[in-house]
């Protein structure tokens, strides 16, 4: 009966986010250019941070591998467009292509833990890239341009829409079940899980796939809204660090850090082209302040004065 | 690490919040009609390209800062001034992309000028040609610029690799230099370096000739040459030709001289123009040949003071890109002129017609949107970059060999 | 490829290790002894190598002269970093002080923009562009001073952590930080110290690729991921270690030039870096602390 109940509450959630999906859906087509165009940008973001926020803040699993999946989802698409296939069919072949990529070298990365982890997927990003670079047939350097025409504003923002409540609804019930709850264990302690009868290395993977196939599926967008995709721009550090930035921003492990850490920096990214110095001071100035004062991030902070707010209309 | 504990059976807080932020974005006012002409700019200020962001954004603002001095465009009928607003693209094709979009979508601009090499040129041009919106681009190679698609909208004003590729060895026969004949290449693999050298130079050398005795490519932001450094000095080959950006370039000379390896003649393209490549290398940088599209010495209209204008104002060294980069935006502003009217299309079919001579030469764009800058070869000599091919160019004689 | 043109490569690929190893030296004393992932360490060894050129600029000082004295300002300058961003932080996991010092390169890389301009560097010295010749192998001067001067230091800073005080103080943190404070040794301290010797090696290091290459504001990144690739592979916090695996990689990365050609040297050294981190994650040479 708890069962049953717990079932039915979590299948009304989803429902009720898919509800919320559907109508910005509707109201995007009233929406204008730059509102779809910066909407769409936040969207795909959020999706990275999600993911990410999946396998560090929840599976203590710090990757600054982000850029490798980005960037296979990105060429999967573009190649496959190029061969004739269409936008679902190519979509899936970016997340196939994703999870192939995470089931390659899980084996290695997750023999290593915590540091090394991190150091290692950094190494394996970089080395993707410097192969990507060298390897003609994929493109080298100059990389592959995408022959089908790209869809429109719009189309864009209900595609990254998608991915975004698709990653969402996921997380939700991803973070309510019971594996959420392995997925701490085995990030707290991997050992004691392990005596416990948690399988920690197919814990690990199951979040690890599921990040990396998001990550494609981000890439796979920003491979189509390019319409050209070359190892710098779809391979490059920026992608991790991106990532990264958006998280601790946000808040490492806390629902809200995606939505707030993407809104702050896409905004603060666009109030400050202008200014790159300025842009790239406060960037790191803000990273250095939210760590030292604010650990929660953003995230931590509004939850705090939400909480500040409750009791003082309660009291 | 503190895990929200998840409330049963309702939305998460958040939902609301994307809700609240989709509203302010629906409501988010487009700008109001201005009476400035608008024309935008994304282009690499910070990242690795960083200097070329900055003759760029000279160029750019130089051209705009000169017309509106002059009172700005006729444009149905009435003066009005030009605004330029330039944004950094971080050396990012993502950025470059969501950066024209939001210059499109938010300030409205009627044109747009490009950014610096084919990755950034191209994220940027793209974008430009699905809006409609012209696009006036220095500094991104012909034929790679070509290779992307038919373009409506984006137009090219740069040189064409073969015409690079083939200067070096043009001039060998025109000054009538003597050498083993055997040629040893070493090119990046980004897009130019791919044409100009795994296809345009061996061809070229093989055309006349010249036996390559060793072709190798290198990643971009490679830093360490030893090994093809070492196969060519056992090859004895007597000319080098590099095609590097600028700290590849620095790296390559001073192995080149550290292995003790002294071709006659080292040609350096791309990376050896601008000056802080003869800066950062002293008297090493002396002999090496570089092909270049514009120097103060050409006969144009403010050839002769643009480079000490430049350096004047950013204290900065100059490069042969604030020359492109401005015509890039004269060639712009005086199609708005042209057309006078701010609707893209008019203004795009303006940009065709171009035929006029800039400070960085004539200019007229092909059937597919390009218009080639004729190469000339420049030598560093005691830090200063002398004119040497071709003979109605030149203002100085051949170092030979290599000293 | 003749066996002369081998032989050299494979030379110059040892002699540069030891240069990166001395670059990397400062990585690995601060994972080893602060478990600190400093991303800032590019940034770092290019704020050498600007110290370097401005030094020489400015005074006439040749900078392999000067040497110490760029490490001691580069310490000089790094020191009340620690205490202001790290030291706070302490006890709060691993990604807090790693993102800190992230936020810290960003800063870095915008001041080398706004202060040296975007314009690619090179230190001019004489040495930098002439051959030596051992017997018949002949590599570049610069390569083969700095890897004698990066032996030296090496060897400075095993002397100091072995047989000075501070030297004891520090193995002590690094065992046990909670032992070594009961027993009256200032972790802090000694933590800010390891940082800013830490900081030292790499500026040093930097001066030396700058002599030996180029740099630009953005040019840190790759040493960084070189750095990390020698510290994993020599074992956390093992100073000869790190000099071996520095030498292992530099050939490595030559025999992947000679091999595949000069555009696979550094794909090599990371494939190798990969391939040990699977196999044995501790490092190639026991994964004691020093």
């Amino acid at each position: 009966m708890a069962a049953d109940a717990s079932a039915q509450r979590v299948a009304a959630l989803a429902a009720g986010l898919l509800i919320v999906f559907l109508a910005l859906a509707l109201l995007s087509g009233w929406f204008s250019d730059y509102a779809l165009e910066l909407g769409g940008r936040v969207l795909l973001l959020m999706t990275l941070a999600e993911a990410w926020n999946l396998l560090a803040g929840y599976g203590g699993l710090v990757s600054l591998g982000t850029a490798s999946f980005v960037g296979v989802g990105a060429y999967v698409l573009v190649g496959v467009m190029n061969r004739g296939a269409g936008l679902p069919l190519a979509c899936l072949a970016a997340g196939l292509a994703a999870a192939a990529l995470a089931l390659l070298v899980s084996r290695a990365v997750f023999r290593l833990r915590g540091l090394y982890f991190t150091v290692g997927t950094l190494a394996l990003s970089e080395a993707l890239r410097l192969f990507m670079i060298n390897f003609q047939p994929l493109g080298g350097a100059t990389g592959l341009f995408l022959s089908p025409d790209v869809p429109g504003l719009r189309g864009l923002f209900l595609l990254a829409l998608g991915l975004f409540a698709a990653a969402t609804i996921l997380m939700e019930l991803a973070t309510r079940s019971r594996f959420s709850i392995l997925l701490r264990a085995v990030r707290d302690d991997e050992d004691a899980a392990a005596q416990i009868g948690v399988r920690p290395f197919r814990i690990k993977l199951l979040a690890f796939v599921f990040a990396s196939v998001l990550m494609g599926l981000g890439g796979a967008l920003q491979g189509l809204k390019l319409g050209a995709v070359e190892p710098y721009g779809m391979f490059g550090l920026q992608w991790t660090v991106n990532v990264l930035a958006i998280v601790i921003i946000g808040g490492q492990g806390l629902r809200l850090a995606a939505l707030l850490g993407s809104v702050f920096v896409v905004t603060l990214g666009e109030l400050l082209a202008s200014y790159p110095a300025l842009h790239l001071a406060i960037t790191g100035l803000i990273l250095i302040i939210v760590i030292r004062f604010a650990p929660q991030g953003l995230a931590g902070l509004t939850i705090r004065l939400a909480r500040r707010l409750r009791r003082s209309t309660r009291a | 690490m503190q895990i929200q504990r998840p409330r049963p059976g309702r939305l998460p807080g958040y939902t609301w919040a994307v809700l609240l932020a989709a509203a302010m974005a629906a409501a988010a006012p487009g700008r109001a009609a201005e009476p400035e002409i608008l024309i935008g700019a994304s282009i690499p200020l910070s990242g690795a390209l960083a200097s070329f962001g900055v003759y760029e954004q000279w160029g750019y603002n130089t051209a705009v800062n000169d017309i509106n001095r002059a009172g700005g465009i006729i444009v149905d009928g009435k003066r009005h001034p030009v605004r330029l607003i330039i944004l950094d693209d971080k050396t990012d094709p993502s950025v470059t992309q969501s950066n024209t979009e939001t210059l499109i979508a938010r300030e409205k601009v009627v044109a747009m000028l490009g950014s610096c090499t084919p990755a950034l040129v191209n994220a940027g041009a793209l974008v430009a040609e699905r809006r409609r919106i012209p696009l006036v681009t220095p500094c991104a190679p012909i034929r790679a610029f070509k290779s992307v698609r038919p373009w409506k909208y984006a137009w090219d004003i740069f040189f064409e690799e073969s015409d690079l590729g083939s200067a070096p060895f043009r001039m060998l026969a025109d000054l009538g230099v003597q050498t083993n004949r055997k040629v040893v290449i070493l090119h990046d693999n980004g897009p130019d370096g791919q044409v100009v050298g795994g296809q345009i130079w061996p061809e070229v050398a093989r055309q006349n000739r010249y036996q390559v005795v060793l072709n190798a490519p290198f990643p971009v932001d490679n830093t360490q040459f030893t090994s093809v450094i070492g196969a060519g000095k056992s090859s004895g080959a007597d000319i080098v030709l590099v095609d590097a950006s600028t700290p590849p370039a620095i790296s390559i000379r001073k192995q080149l001289a550290a292995a003790g390896y002294r071709p006659k003649v080292l040609v350096v393209e791309k990376g050896a123009e601008p000056q802080q490549f003869a800066q950062a290398l002293g008297a090493l940088a002396d002999g090496v040949l570089v092909g270049g599209y514009w120097d103060p010495s050409f006969p144009y209209a403010g050839s002769a003071d643009l480079a000490r204008r430049f350096e004047r104002e950013t204290h900065q060294t100059s490069s042969q890109h604030i020359a492109d980069t401005l015509a890039a935006a004269q060639v712009l502003l005086d199609a708005i002129g042209a057309a006078g009217s701010t609707d893209p299309e008019k203004i795009n079919a303006a940009i065709a017609r171009t035929d006029k001579t800039y400070v960085v030469g004539p200019v007229r764009f092909d059937a597919l949107h390009a218009a080639a800058l004729p190469i000339v070869v420049t030598q560093w000599q005691k830090g200063r970059a002398v004119v040497v091919w071709p003979r109605n160019r030149a203002n100085g004689s051949l170092l030979f060999p290599l000293p | 490829m003749d066996l002369q043109t081998v032989t050299d490569s494979l030379v110059s690929g040892v002699l540069l290790g030891g240069i990166l190893a001395l670059t990397a030296l400062g990585l690995s004393i601060a994972l080893g002894v602060m478990r600190l992932v400093n991303l800032a360490h590019g940034e770092i060894l290019v704020g050498g190598a600007y110290l370097g050129l401005y030094l020489l600029r400015w005074t006439g000082l040749d900078p392999v002269l000067g040497l110490l004295l760029i490490g001691v300002l580069m310490a000089v300058l790094v020191y009340p970093l620690h205490g202001l961003l790290l030291a706070p932080l302490s006890g709060q996991g691993l990604e807090a002080p790693m993102m800190t010092m992230f936020g810290v390169s960003i800063i870095l890389q915008n001041a080398f923009l706004l202060f040296f301009s975007a314009d690619t560097r090179s230190i001019d010295r004489p040495y930098a562009a002439t051959p030596v010749h051992i017997g018949s192998i002949t590599v570049p001067q610069i390569y083969l001073i700095g890897f004698v001067i990066s032996v030296i230091v090496i060897v400075l800073v095993h002397l100091l952590i072995a047989r000075t005080r501070f030297g004891r103080e520090l193995r002590a943190s690094a065992a046990d930080p909670g032992a070594a404070a009961a027993n009256g040794v200032d972790v802090r301290r000694v933590h800010a110290l390891t940082f800013a010797l830490g900081a030292a090696c790499a500026a040093m290091g930097g001066t030396l690729i700058g002599i030996a290459f180029s740099f630009s504001p953005t040019s840190g990144a790759s040493y960084l991921l070189t750095g990390f690739a020698i510290v994993v592979l020599g074992g956390l916090g093992n100073i000869f270690a790190t000099l071996v695996a520095g030498v292992a990689l530099g050939l490595l990365q030559s025999l992947g030039g000679v091999v595949f050609g000069d555009g696979y040297r550094e794909l090599a050294g990371l494939v190798l870096f990969l391939v040990v981190l699977a196999i044995r994650p501790q490092g190639l040479l026991s994964g004691r602390g020093s």
